[in-house]
This record gives structure tokens, sequence and C-alpha cells, in this order.
């Protein structure tokens, strides 16, 4: 439209108002309308706190994986309550993710091929997490290992770190 | 006023080629819709009857084979460990194999958006409402603006090496470019398929695509999503 | 001792019966009309059809099996609820009651399942039936859009279903599922912490489908089901194509 409907010269424009004026009619009808759309974003806002829980029931993120003697050099092992694989290789200790970055299948080691497969799409890892294979977007995430003052390993699942990063013992 | 009138008067009563008009009537005449008279029949008893039959012979049919064939059970969900292969909902398992070649954001996310968004505008473009034929002009140009846009998207299936989407995307796409040396007189199916609008092959390689991808999903796929074949039953 | 149709005859001259059926039996066309367009579970149909619309290859059905397929579900689902807690590991017990113990449950529980997936089956041939005879075009795109909707809402009512057996078969489907979800750029995360109501498919998670499954998916059905029935009317009837040639 390039024409202003409501420009002087336009005889389809409506009756004027005297320096446009808001009208008794308008004004209340803007507080009522303000009324509602300030009432639903309000209750969008309760209903999605009500619905995000504060709480959650999900196992611990943080667990103590042993002794680093129970690990073999050269070794993969899959620790299934925990979904992570412990390396061991003659650099040191890293931790591995069992999760698949794709849609969130757990992850199998076949020492036949060395490699870490998916059960779902058919993606495929090296030792180090990075993909060889299949639909996954990412690598698999390496999680922190520590060493606990008590000597034992220690893994955050919270803490991602880089794949460089090895635990020497 | 110096724009040209946008209004043409004249007769016209095909609601698809003037959808919408404006009814001048007389002072003796009232609008009225020329409705073209058919054979109508009462609601009451017809088409309920027909209703009534369909609706037990549906029921029988369910309870018979619900007699027959028990739902599947597997074990307790496990969270530690992931069934090989782990199969979605049939009607989802097109959406899977999908996934096993794009990104997830591409096949999970952009691609079922894209088809619900043009289920929803399908009837809102009033383009070629009578459904004229995809080569209603037999010109070359179109024929080779759509044989260049099958390539690319047979090309940028092949990069993905998703050829279970190329293969029906190839065959449909194929038959669309052999109509066009079909005589539009010619009768039979070569007839028909020169006789169907763009509409009609969209819909039709969407159809085809989504049927191969489940079916393929369904029975082809084992252990990693591995081609297997269904006669040979995997994990015994 | 009288006869059973005197007995019906007899029942229908009664005040009770009349004040329920106001019309007389629908024996002439104005009583028939009568008993469509006074009965709030017929309103929804024309009093007349025509010909051409009542033909097998005009419908195939497809439309009014899903229907059925609909009422047998809500029916057999109800069932099912009386003997299911939507609880982590109760869940599968109670399904494997169903199976064993609880009598008929097995028959119950296949009906529901089959049910379920027939209608997927018939939605999306009622869809691309609709499509290929041009059922979509104006004045019926509104009812198209509706169509669309009601798609996925069946979709996502046999997607939460999916869930609520808690075996494994349940428990992948729906972890990798809800996965695809958080692909989504900027909200994928949060949309998939809502509706697991947690980080994993878990307790949370298997009462929000339950909840989904078994009373808000529903009632948007009815509500679109009956919006898309109405509008059939109200958009002039069915689609007829000038190909369906007229019953002799």
């Amino acid at each position: 439209m390039s024409e202003n409907p409501k420009a002087p010269g336009n005889p389809d424009a409506p009756e004027s108002c005297e320096k446009c004026e808001v009208g008794r009619r308008d004004f209340l009808n803007e507080i009522s309308f303000g009324a509602l759309a300030v009432a639903g974003l309000g209750s969008a806002v309760v209903s999605y706190q009500y619905f995000s829980p504060n709480v959650l029931f999900e196992p611990p993120t943080k667990f103590r994986a042993g002794s680093p003697d129970l690990y073999p050099v050269d070794s993969v092992t899959y620790l299934q309550d925990q979904l992570v694989y412990i390396m061991r290789s003659a650099a040191g200790f890293w931790a591995v993710s069992a999760v698949c970055t794709h849609l969130g299948c757990i992850t199998a080691w076949h020492p036949e091929t060395n490699l870490i497969q998916c059960p779902c799409h058919g993606s495929k890892f090296k030792q180090d997490g990075v993909k060889v294979a299949g639909p996954a977007p990412r690598p698999l995430p390496h999680f922190s290992i520590t060493l606990s003052p008590d000597g034992e390993l220690v893994v955050d699942k919270l803490e991602t770190v880089q794949p460089s990063q090895v635990l020497k013992v | 006023m110096s724009e040209k009138n946008k209004y043409e008067a004249g007769f016209g009563s095909h609601a698809l080629k003037n959808p919408q008009r404006i009814v001048f009537t007389t002072k003796k005449t009232s609008a009225k819709v020329q409705d073209v008279a058919e054979p109508k029949v009462m609601a009451y008893p017809h088409l309920l009857m027909r209703e009534a039959i369909v609706f037990q012979v549906i029921v029988a049919m369910l309870v018979v084979v619900s007699l027959l064939w028990d739902a599947p059970l597997e074990q307790l969900a496990n969270p530690l460990l992931t069934p090989n292969p782990a199969k979605a909902p049939w009607y989802f398992l097109g959406l899977q194999e999908l996934l096993h070649y794009f990104p997830p954001l591409v096949a999970g996310v952009i691609i079922p958006t894209l088809v619900v968004l043009a289920l929803i505008v399908i009837p809102y473009f009033n383009v070629n409402i009578n459904g004229a034929p995809l080569w209603a002009a037999k010109r070359i140009g179109a024929l080779q603006g759509f044989v260049a846009v099958l390539v690319a998207l047979v090309v940028v299936l092949g990069i993905y090496d998703a050829w279970t989407v190329l293969v029906p995307t190839a065959l449909i796409g194929g038959l669309a470019v052999y109509s066009y040396f079909f005589e539009p007189e010619v009768g039979g199916w070569k007839g028909y398929l020169r006789g169907r609008p763009v509409s009609w092959w969209v819909m039709t390689w969407f159809i085809a695509v989504s049927i191969v991808l489940t079916l393929v999903g369904t029975f082809f796929r084992g252990p990693g999503w591995s081609w297997v074949w269904p006669w040979r039953p995997y994990g015994a | 001792m009288a006869t059973l149709p005197a007995l019906i005859e007899r029942v229908r001259q009664t005040q009770a019966w009349k004040s329920v059926f106001r019309r007389g039996p629908a024996r002439s066309n104005r009583t028939r009309s009568l008993a469509v367009f006074g009965n709030l579970f017929l309103h929804y149909l024309p009093v007349k059809v025509r010909e051409r619309a009542l033909r097998v290859r005009a419908t195939y059905y497809l439309g009014s099996i899903s229907l059925i397929l609909f009422l047998v579900l809500s029916i057999t689902g109800i069932f099912l609820m009386f003997y299911y807690h939507p609880a982590v590991p109760q869940a599968y017990r109670d399904i494997k009651d169903l199976q064993f113990v609880v009598s008929n449950g097995v028959f119950l529980r296949n009906a529901h399942r089959l049910a379920a997936h027939l209608m997927v089956l018939l939605v999306f041939a009622h869809m691309f039936h609709v499509f290929y005879r041009g059922g979509y075009k104006p004045p019926h795109e509104f009812n198209w859009v509706v169509g669309v909707i009601l798609l996925l809402v069946t979709l996502f009512l046999s997607y939460t279903g999916y869930l609520l057996p808690w075996d494994q078969l349940a428990f992948w489907a729906i972890t990798v599922g809800t996965n695809i979800i958080s692909s989504m750029p900027v909200v994928g995360g949060r949309v998939r912490f809502l509706l697991l109501g947690g980080n994993l498919v878990g307790e949370n998670a298997l009462l929000r489908f339950y909840v989904l499954h078994c009373v808000i998916l529903p009632l948007v059905a009815v509500w679109f089901i009956a919006v898309h029935f109405w509008r059939i009317q109200k958009d002039g009837g069915l689609t007829v194509k000038d190909t369906d040639e007229r019953k002799e």
C-alpha cells in the first residue's frame, strides 16, 4: 500500500480525531488486551517453571573407578554401571563416554576391530573417541579423570576435557 | 483515476477459475448458486447403514486378529544396555533410516518440519488449481530445469551415500522425465502419466521415498543398522 | 403374550420413550431428517448426501475407519487403565499381569496395540487418498490443515503410548526419539528436558507420557475430530469428481 488511508486528502479515511487522541473505547480495549497478554505471559512462565523439576533423582555423575592397578596397560575397560570406557595406554589413563553422540544409544567395544560401535545407526569410533564412520555429529567426549588422595581413579561425567589430556600415574 | 480498472464485468460460474468474485443482482432476481442437480439420498438410513456395516466389519476383524496375534513384550527397560538393533515404531523407521545418512539436525528436525509445513501450505497455493499437466506447454527449457534439479538432488544423495533415498527419487524423477516424450493423445498409463500435474509428481515422490525407507528400516536393517535379508534371521 | 415387534411398538408409544426420541418412527423423509439433525451425535451429517459421495471409491471409508479405530482405542485404553500404574518398574509388571494374570487382559492389550498401528496406517492412507482426489482444494483448505494436525496428534498419541509398557523396545525408542528433539537448535535441550521431566528417560518421563497419552492428546484429538467432521458439511460435503460416474 503506497497511499496512507488516514492522509487528509483521502476521502475514505475515517473521521480523523483531534490530535489523534485515544478514545475511551480504544483505551479500554487496549487495557483489556494488555491485561490478557500479561496474564497469558505470566501463566506461561509459571507453567514453564512448574513443569521444570527442581530436584531430580538421577544417578550421580561423579564416581570412583577403583585403583589404577585394576587396568592393564593397553586395555579398554567398559564400566557398564557408569556407561564409561576407561582406556589405558603407555601414556596414561583417559575416560571416554559410552553414550553415542548421535542419539544416545549405548555403544559397545569391539576388540576384533579396535573400534567402538553404536548399534542404533552404525556409527564407529576409534579408541580416542574420534568418529571413523556413521552419522554421529561429534566425537565421543572425554571425561575428567583424576586421582583421589587415597590413590583411586575418580571420573566426573559432568566435566569434559580435551582428548589430549591423559592422566599419568 | 490513472490506475487501470482492476475489475472486469462478465459472466462466469467456474469457482476454480475465478475464486474471488463479486455478484451484482438486480432488484428482480436474487443471488443464488446454481446447483447441479444430481441424485441425492437420505443420510438416514443410506449413509448410516453403510457406516454401521463398516464398523461391524472392522471390529470383527480386530477381534479375530487380536485373539490370534499377541503383542510383543520384551525385557524390562534397561538404560545400561541398548538392544541391537534398537528400532523405533514402524512409522518412524523412515526417519531412522534418514538419521543413518544425515546429521540429526537435518534428518530429525529440518526434513520433518519442512514436510509438515509443505503439507499445511498445499491448499493455500492457488497455482495450477485446474491441475494442468507438468509438461502442458512442452517447453524444452522446463525439461532442462527439471533434469538439472533432479541431477543435483541425486548427486547430493550420492555424496551422502543415501542410496535408499536415491533409488526411488531417481525412479520417480526418471518416470517424470520420460513422460515428457509421450504424446498427449496417447492412451493407457502413458496418457495417464502425461496428464499428471507437478503436485502429483511431488506427492508420489514423497510417498515412494517414505514407503521404501519404511520397508527398508523394518525388514532390511539388522545389528548396527547394517543391511540384512529378512529371510535370514540374525542374532540366532 | 405379545410378539417382539408388538412389544417394541408398545415401548415406543410410552411417554418415557417419546421424551427421549421426540420424532416418530423414521419411515418418512421428514422423520428421517429429524433423526439426523435432532440428534447430537448425528447432527454433523447432512440430511441428504450425493449418491456419488457414497460410492466406495469416493472415500474407501478411510476416514470412517480412522474414527472407528479411535473409538475402539478409547474403549480398550480405558479398560487397560484399570490395571496400569505409571511407575517404574511397576508399569512393566502391570503389563505382565495383563498378559498372564488378568482375565482377557492379553486380548485387550492386543486389540489396543493393533488398532493403534492400524489407525496410524489408515490416517496416512486417508491423507494420501484425499490428496490424490484433490480434496484439499478450496473450499476445503482449512479442513486439510485440521487433517494434518490430526495426523500429527495420531502419531504423537501412538508414540507416547509406545513408552508405557516400559520394556526395552519402549525405552530405547523413546531415548532415540527424544534425542532427535534435542538436536533442534537453541531450544532442543530445554524441550527434551520438559518432555522427559529430567535428563534421562525415567519415572518422570513415564508419568508425563502417561498423562499426555491418556488425557491431553485424546482431548486434543476429540476436539479436532469434531471440527474436522463439522467442516466437511460446512464446506459443502465431500469432494466428488466428474469421473465418479453416477450410479445407474
